[in-house]
């Protein structure tokens, strides 16, 4: 039975490109997945599908008004979403304490890393009545437990880190809905008690548990990853670099770090510097040596801080869904991933047919038959030198080799201190040209991408090449970055594409019309310039000229971070719609309601041009209420 | 003459057509039996996706059905009294030469292993039940039986 019609394609040429040698080397890829699963239940698409107990399956249908239990479609959808922010919540949470684990071994002495940036770490931690005149490697160990113990805390403690970083406008709003969390793990065994079979049935309460959620998403996740990454490894500066699957270089060992935690990552660039190794694939061949690259968000996140690694760094290689092209090309000698954003096809069919070693470094991923080297804060330098020896070895199979010839640049590396700095040392002038309408507002274009409504990257790109048109600045990040990097739109080439005053003003800062704040865990920075932007101002968020869009946004941490994102009173575009349509009440709360109680809410349209109309509204709207034409 | 009657706009691409029409054409008549038993789920209406729209196929049982015409064995018969067009209903035997799948302008006839030996199969608008199965799973009420003489 074949009735169908070919839709989706990679959306941009070098994906494109790897597409057709994936298809000719007889490889199935992700897009012929995605056909072999049409038509897909719209029943699951609308969230009206419940799997808990074994009385069901039950849908809500035209027959059937409740499920077996009397779960109506409304409960039902609010069930399944709370499940998916629970999800997306605890998996940050984990990447937050692996992280707060090696900050208190650093501190112990047990750990291969330095505290980088001493002066990030005294001022976060004074803020916890730790004394800053201690020694710093004490004030690390005291502050990565107290990090732990926020995590492991109780749902019925008020979290502490809440409590003193968030802004008080925030805080008064949150007070008011009782949604102040406590530990974000006990809050999540809550939310999955709250939703087992039979035991809560007020909507309100469930989806007011999803903003709990965010907010712990939000100071226990993305926050502290950021915060203490930084700490660890150094924090972002606006650099410049290659991006996209053409810079691998088919004369060197490929080695590519994949995944969302970067701390290793760190690791193997400093080995990759190591004369013995570089010599050593020359030895085999190599005559360029060992290259590092780095892909998904972990490539963002080295990217960040890439300009100390010019010599072994060579560049951000793509996003989620390029993962099988990048091994197509034949020329990736090893794949280093830790967790999240792994297809199973790479271990089961496109590593095998392309030679590449994998190996894995988080005990959460991994994968039948692929070789185990889980991080420990002190075996770092250890596993990052067998990492570069298993790539040298892997080398020697290398089969045919097809790497695209196109190449782009762009400029990574942006945060709050970063913009802070490029404007010398005060956002005011960024207030000024938002003030004169210069720029228009600023709209985070974050999240995933999707195979599902246009090809992979279609909405992101004309997304924001609409909004850049019309003076709205741009942060990207996640996989939405490398979307962007993939069709030339972080580079300072894309300020011709931006609007006469936004082109200008990028111009004479030197920054592109979209700013890479970085990985999909980078979403807290941006919430946290939008902070510092506010509190210049002495207002609220929901009150600034800013809009957030996740245009392509795919699994359990976009919805977390989506939650986060209207706790903090920001509107939030999405595409694909997320499943709730099947019910009215919860789709009326989250785009409409919800908009009165913390000033943020979620817009839904599939159109990339539509949603640009929708986002740029939202701003000229908050432009107005500020006093701005 | 009865006729299956599919109402588009309503089908959600959910498939229950497609489980109870296994399921009633299965010796086991239980999906997860079948299963355990290792057999490959063969269906005789098809969901497909058309459009990006969910869309059910089935069989038309067609007036001059090219099915019948181009069946060489002459088991494809058209019942005269129900109109109903079937190939397992009569003295002589499939003998796998699929003309028919060929022929069949909805592509709504597909092969399975009967006693060794692979035979067409198609909608024989359930022949031991009142209403088809697929009629009745229907969740939606996408599909229904009309009698087009009426």
């Amino acid at each position: 039975m074949e009735i169908k019609k070919i839709k989706n394609r990679p959306y941009d040429d070098i994906t494109d490109y790897m597409y057709n040698v994936s298809r000719k080397d007889g490889m199935e890829t992700i897009y012929e997945r995605f056909l072999q699963q049409q038509p897909q239940c719209a029943f699951g698409a609308l969230g009206i599908c419940c799997t808990l107990c074994t009385d069901g399956p039950c849908q809500i249908t035209r027959k059937a008004k409740r499920g077996v239990c009397g779960a109506t479609a409304d409960l039902i959808v609010s069930r399944n979403l709370l499940q998916k922010c629970v999800q997306g919540t605890v998996a940050n949470v984990y990447h937050a304490r692996n992280v707060a684990k090696t900050l208190l071994a650093t501190g112990e002495g047990k750990s291969d890393y330095e505290i980088k940036e001493p002066e990030k770490l005294k001022s976060i931690a004074e803020k916890f009545g730790i004394n800053p005149n201690k020694p710093i490697k004490e004030i690390a160990r005291e502050f990565g437990k107290f990090f732990i113990s926020q995590i492991n805390s109780n749902d019925y403690e008020e979290l502490e880190l809440v409590k003193k970083l968030a802004p008080k406008k925030r805080l008064e709003v949150w007070k008011k809905l009782g949604i102040i969390p406590g530990g974000p793990n006990s809050e999540a065994a809550t939310a999955l008690s709250k939703i087992m079979t039979n035991v809560n049935n007020d909507v309100e309460d469930l989806l007011l548990h999803c903003l709990r959620l965010g907010i712990a998403n939000e100071y226990t996740g993305l926050f502290g990853i950021t915060t203490m990454q930084e700490i660890l490894v150094g924090t972002a500066k606006p650099n410049e670099g290659k991006v996209n699957i053409g810079i691998l270089d088919k004369d060197a060992v490929n080695i590519i770090m994949h995944g969302h935690q970067p701390l290793l990552a760190i690791k193997v660039l400093e080995k990759a510097r190591e004369k013995k190794f570089q010599e050593k694939a020359k030895e085999e061949g190599a005559k360029n040596g060992i290259k590092i690259y780095g892909s998904l968000c972990e490539g963002q996140q080295i990217f960040n801080i890439a300009s100390e690694y010019k010599d072994v760094f060579f560049g951000q290689i793509g996003n989620w869904i390029q993962q099988e092209f990048i091994i197509a090309t034949g020329a990736v000698d090893a794949l280093v991933f830790d967790y999240n954003c792994v297809m199973p096809t790479i271990s089961e069919q496109f590593a095998p047919k392309y030679h590449t070693k994998l190996i894995s470094t988080d005990k959460v991923i991994r994968q039948a038959g692929v070789e185990r080297l889980e991080f420990e804060p002190d075996k770092a330098n250890e596993i990052a030198e067998k990492i570069i020896k298993e790539a040298i070895k892997a080398y020697k199979n290398r089969g045919e080799v097809n790497i695209p010839e196109l190449k782009y640049s762009a400029i990574s590396g942006f945060t709050t201190e970063s913009v802070v700095n490029a404007l010398g040392g005060t956002l005011k002038p960024l207030i000024d040209v938002i003030a004169n309408g210069n720029v228009k507002g600023v709209a985070a274009v974050v999240g995933c991408t999707t195979v599902r409504e246009f090809h992979s990257g279609e909405h992101i790109t004309k997304l924001t090449e609409e909004l850049i048109k019309r003076n709205i600045l741009v942060i990207g990040a996640g996989c939405c970055s490398s979307a962007m990097q993939n069709v030339n739109l972080m580079s300072l080439d894309a300020n011709k594409k931006a609007g006469k005053n936004l082109a200008s003003v990028c111009k004479s800062l030197s920054i592109p019309p979209c700013l890479s704040y970085g990985s999909c865990t980078d979403i807290g920075k941006i919430i946290s310039t939008a902070i510092a932007i506010a509190d210049t101002l002495n207002v609220d968020i929901p009150d600034l000229p800013i809009a957030a869009s996740a245009p392509e946004y795919m699994e359990q941490k976009a919805v977390a971070d989506a939650f986060t994102a209207v706790a903090f009173g920001i509107t939030l575009h999405l595409s694909p719609a997320p499943p709730v349509l099947g019910s009215q009440l919860v789709t009326k709360i989250l785009t409409q309601d919800v908009e009165n109680l913390t000033g943020g809410k979620v817009i839904v349209e599939l159109d990339p041009i539509k949603s640009a109309d929708l986002i740029e509204e939202q701003i000229i709207n908050k432009r107005k209420k500020l006093g701005l034409k | 003459m009865k006729k299956l009657f599919i109402n588009l706009e309503r089908c959600f691409g959910c498939k229950r057509c497609e489980l109870a029409c296994i399921i009633e054409h299965s010796e086991e008549k239980n999906y997860a039996y079948y299963l355990l038993n290792q057999k490959e789920p063969k269906t005789r209406i098809f969901v497909e996706n058309y459009l990006n729209r969910p869309i059910p196929l089935v069989c038309h049982h067609c007036k001059d059905a090219l099915c019948i015409s181009a069946c060489i064995s002459g088991c494809m018969q058209k019942d005269e009294k129900t109109d109903i067009v079937r190939n397992d209903n009569s003295e002589q035997k499939c003998v796998g030469c699929w003309m028919c799948i060929l022929n069949c302008p909805f592509n709504v006839i597909d092969r399975e292993m009967k006693n060794d030996e692979l035979q067409a199969i198609k909608c024989d608008f359930c022949a031991n039940r009142e209403i088809p199965a697929c009629v009745e799973a229907c969740p939606n009420e996408v599909i229904s039986v009309i009698d087009i003489n009426e």
